[in-house]
Parts: C-alpha cells; structure tokens; sequence
C-alpha cells in the first residue's frame, strides 16, 4: 500500500538512476561483508589452518636451530622469530584472500556481482582490499594468541606493530588484487606464488637477522618489501630492527600508494575483467 | 567356437582393468606437473637455502652438516605429501563429480582396486621425491649409502601416505574435511617427526611421543638410506615400515569390499 502511495505521489522525475551521495555507503558495506563472509564461512582453514602452520614453523626452526643460537639482536631466538612468522602469515594471508576472490569469481563467472553494482573502481579497490585486510590482521592475531603460551613477547612500541601489521596487510591484498586480475587460471596463481609470493616471504628476514648476511644477501634484503614489514613489525615487538625504521614506513606508504592507484586504475579499464 | 552369452572370464587378477585404473589414476594426478612437480621442488629449494642462509649467519654450526641431515627428510617429506595427494584429492574429486562409478562398475576385485590405488600414489610421489632429489644435489653432494634402505623406505612412505590418503577421500564428505585433517594432524605429524632437526637434541618427552609417531620411523629409515644414520633400530623402523602397510592396506580393502560411503 505505502508503496504504491509513494509512486503515485512521487513526481516523474524519480525515473532516473538511483543517486547516492559520494560514496555508495550501502554498496561499499555489502561489498566488504561478502568478501569477509567468503572466508569465514571456512575459517578452520582461512584462519586455524595458517596459525597451525605457523606455530609448526615456529617449532621447527627453533628445535633445528635454537639450541645453538646466542641470541639475535640481543633477544632469545624464539622471541625474534616470532613477530616474523606472524607478519608471514598476515602477509600470505592477505594475498591468498583477494587473489583467490577474484580468480575463482572469474573461473565460475560470478565475477559480474562485483562489475555490475553501481560501485565506482574507487569503491571497489576498498572493498575488495578491505576483505584482504582484515583475513591478514585476524590470522595475524589468532597466530599472536596461540603463540603466547610457548613465547614471551613483548610490545615495545605498539604503534609500530599496528602501523606495519596494517600497511603490510593491506599492501599485499593489493598485490592479490592485482594477481588475481591478471590470472586466467589456477596454474597462473601457482606460479605467481611458487616464484614471487613464497620466495620474498621466505628470504625477508623472518628466519634470521638481515645485519648479519653477506653483503650481497644484505641487498637482496632490502629491495624487498617484505623485509621493511618484518623489520618494523619486529621493532614494534623487541625494539631492534635491522635496517632504517623511516625507510621502511616510506617504503610502505609509497607502495600502497602506488598499488591503489594501480587496483583503481585496472577497475576502472576493466582490465581483464571486462574484455 | 560358441559365443553363448557368459560372463566374462579373466584369470586370477583383471590386468587389462588394472592396467586401466593405473593409467586414469596417472591421468588425473599428472595433468598439470608445473603445477606438481615444479611446485615442491622450489618449496624445498627455499627451505634449504633458508637453512643454509640461517645457520650461517646465526650459528656456529656447520651449514653443511644441517642440509645433509635435512635434505632426506625433505625429499622423503614430498613423498608423503605427493603421494597422499594422488589418492586422496582424486577420491573426493571423483565423488563430487560422481565418476568413482566407472571403477566402481569396472569389473575389479577390491584388492585390485587397493593395490591400483596404492601403486599410483606410490609412483606419483616418487615422481615428485626424485625431482626433489635432484634438486637437492644443488646444495648437497649425491651420496646414497644403502640403496635398498632408500629404496625401500621410499616406496613405504609413498604407499602408506597413498593408503591414508585413500582412507581419506573415502571418509571425507566435503573438501574442509580433507583439509582440516591433512592441515591438523597429517602436517604436524610430518613436521614433527624429526624431518629438520636430530631427535637426540631434544627433549626428552618430546622424544617419548616422537617414538609413537609412525612418520619418524619411515623418515629415519630414509635418511639411514642416504647418509648411513639412523636415529632409531632399523629393524624396528621396518617393521613399523611393514606392519603399517599392512595394516592400512587390508583398511582399504575392507572399504572398497563393503563400498563404505561410495556405494551408499
């Protein structure tokens, strides 16, 4: 009845495109829920299954090295492996999220739910990016708590742990954005991850302290990304980090900076989306 | 010659549908080997080099000696992994698709469908174990002391991860469930069996409960086949090696006889 009152009352000029302000509140939100809802409906495996695996590296490293090791950047080794196995998860976490979203939505075609809503490419980028985002920080934080128990870790300086685990989680569900538009199959995702993702996860600094490589080791360190992640997230845990603190936070901003531009600038062609 | 309408007779064992069953199973588990070969070789690769990188630069022990004491725990540990794979994520694959009908009709016995799909797994992760083998010579000189152990402890731990894997794709309605239980138990059991680090150097509980984990002994026997030292009786690594086996095998065939959860 309301219904029908209201289009008898309401003048023609309502059959035009539905306004939203600025920002398409509503769109964005259900955007953000869906990718969120995607992972935990199989949190075992999107959440539990990684903190297993962490805490199993965790105890592998340490049983195979920690008996001889001193101590690291004045920290038992345990304790300075801890923070780089959790920034490993969050990172890997966060990418495995946004690139599986979008490859499996292209593969069973459902990827129109995403291009068809009125969202702009700038609404996309966030929704899409904030779904990575936050799989990161809740797999980082699910880790962080199952580690506790074995582990005594400090926060030295909390806002450097939630500074880098944010730019961290959020730069590499961009990168996932970006691999999962550019991939066409699931052989495509193997490889980015068999040679890219694993690879600059594994030789960042997570396992050992980047001061003491070789010298060329050293360089290869610091033209990853991932290191600056481990070595200000570490700092904010055991206050020592390796390399420069002001480099890294650079670093991070300019390529999430960048990165945004990219996600928005390929939503906004249809790059692989919409041919 | 009559052509009267009989059953067909084969001899003891159906090699043709044998054969036959092989050949799907390979088909299914090798369609796209970068993806499978490729794969584990640079996951290992890394872990290696890790070793190598953090040894080095953390400690005062021998790099060298750590990736020997690694390397056939790693290879042995792609083993397992490959051959748990061709069997089990086939198994519910098959079910979801509902193509376990055609060896589930195929006139096979159920010992020739147990053995089809212990063999396959079996070859599929030696497959995989020699790839990374030969990657592994990248870090550390080839030596193999007793062939036989290797050979041996190879095809057991393929067999016994491809039995498991069988009873999982059986049991498993939903891909969580495949998951969850390779992810929780399967994993720990692998990582936790003395793949990296020698079981002396821990402590002593630790080494009580690893005495119960059937994946150290198959590991320990490996690595006696390539380096000549085992941490545990070898005997009693073989016969673990054997009773296991057995044991799993006459499981699967027990399931494929009474066609539990594929017949139902």
């Amino acid at each position: 009845m309301s219904s029908q009152r209201t289009l008898e009352q309401a003048p023609v000029q309502s059959l035009a495109p539905r306004h939203y302000s600025t920002i398409n509140w509503v769109g964005l939100q259900t955007l953000y829920l869906k990718e969120v809802r995607r992972f935990m409906s199989v949190a075992t495996q999107t959440i539990l299954a990684p903190m297993v695996t962490t805490l199993l590296f965790l105890a592998v490293f340490v049983l195979a090295l920690g008996h001889a090791v001193d101590k690291v950047a004045g920290e038992p080794y345990m304790a300075f492996l801890a923070p780089g196995l959790i920034m490993m998860a969050i990172t890997q976490n966060a990418f495995a999220n946004t690139s599986s979203s979008i490859l499996i939505s292209k593969i069973q075609g459902n990827i129109v739910d995403l291009l068809m809503p009125p969202l702009t490419p700038l609404e996309r980028t966030i929704g899409m990016a904030g779904g990575g985002l936050t799989r990161g920080i809740m797999v980082g934080v699910a880790t962080w708590v199952a580690m506790v128990p074995f582990v005594p870790l400090s926060a030295a300086h909390p806002q450097f742990i939630l500074f880098h685990a944010l730019m961290a989680s959020l730069l590499m569900s961009l990168v996932g954005v970006l691999a999962g538009v550019w991939a066409e199959k699931f052989d495509h995702m193997a490889a980015i991850t068999n040679f890219i993702v694993t690879p600059a996860a594994f030789l960042s600094g997570t396992f050992y302290s980047a001061e003491r490589l070789p010298p060329f080791w050293q360089k290869v360190a610091h033209m990853n990304p991932l290191f600056y992640m481990i070595d200000g997230f570490r700092y904010g845990f055991i206050g020592h980090a390796d390399g420069s603190l002001i480099a890294g936070i650079l670093v991070l901003l300019g390529a999430n900076a960048a990165l945004l531009w990219l996600t928005h600038r390929l939503f906004a062609t249809g790059y692989h989306l919409k041919a | 010659m009559s052509y009267a309408l009989q059953a067909r007779r084969f001899g003891p064992v159906n090699w043709i549908g044998c054969l036959s069953l092989l050949r799907r199973q390979f088909k299914n588990g090798f369609s796209d080997l970068h993806y499978t070969i490729l794969g584990p070789v640079i996951s290992n690769a890394l872990y290696l080099l890790l070793f190598v990188i953090a040894s080095s630069s953390l400690t005062q022990l021998d790099p060298q000696g750590i990736v020997t004491f690694i390397a056939p725990g790693l290879i042995s540990f792609s083993i397992a992994e490959r051959a748990f794979e061709v069997s089990g994520a086939n198994l519910i694959f098959e079910k979801h698709e509902r193509t376990h009908m055609d060896w589930l009709m195929a006139p096979l016995t159920p010992t020739e469908r147990a053995c089809c799909f212990a063999l396959s797994s079996t070859i599929g992760g030696l497959v995989v174990g020699a790839a990374v083998g030969l990657m592994t010579l990248l870090f550390v000189p080839a030596q193999v002391v007793h062939p036989l152990a290797l050979m041996f402890f190879a095809v057991a731990t393929g067999m016994m991860h491809g039995l498991i894997g069988t009873l999982l794709g059986i049991w498993a309605a939903k891909w969580d469930q495949y998951t969850a239980l390779h992810t929780f138990v399967l994993l720990p059991l692998a990582f936790l069996s003395g793949v990296f680090a020698p079981v002396g150097g821990m402590p002593e509980a630790a080494q009580h409960l690893i005495a119960f984990n059937p994946i150290f002994y198959l590991i320990d026997g490996f690595r006696y086949g390539v380096i000549g030292e085992a941490a545990a009786d070898l005997r009693l690594s073989t016969a673990v090696a054997i009773g296991i086996n057995a044991g799993l095998f006459a499981w699967v065939h027990y399931w494929f006889r009474t066609g539990y959860r594929l017949k139902s």
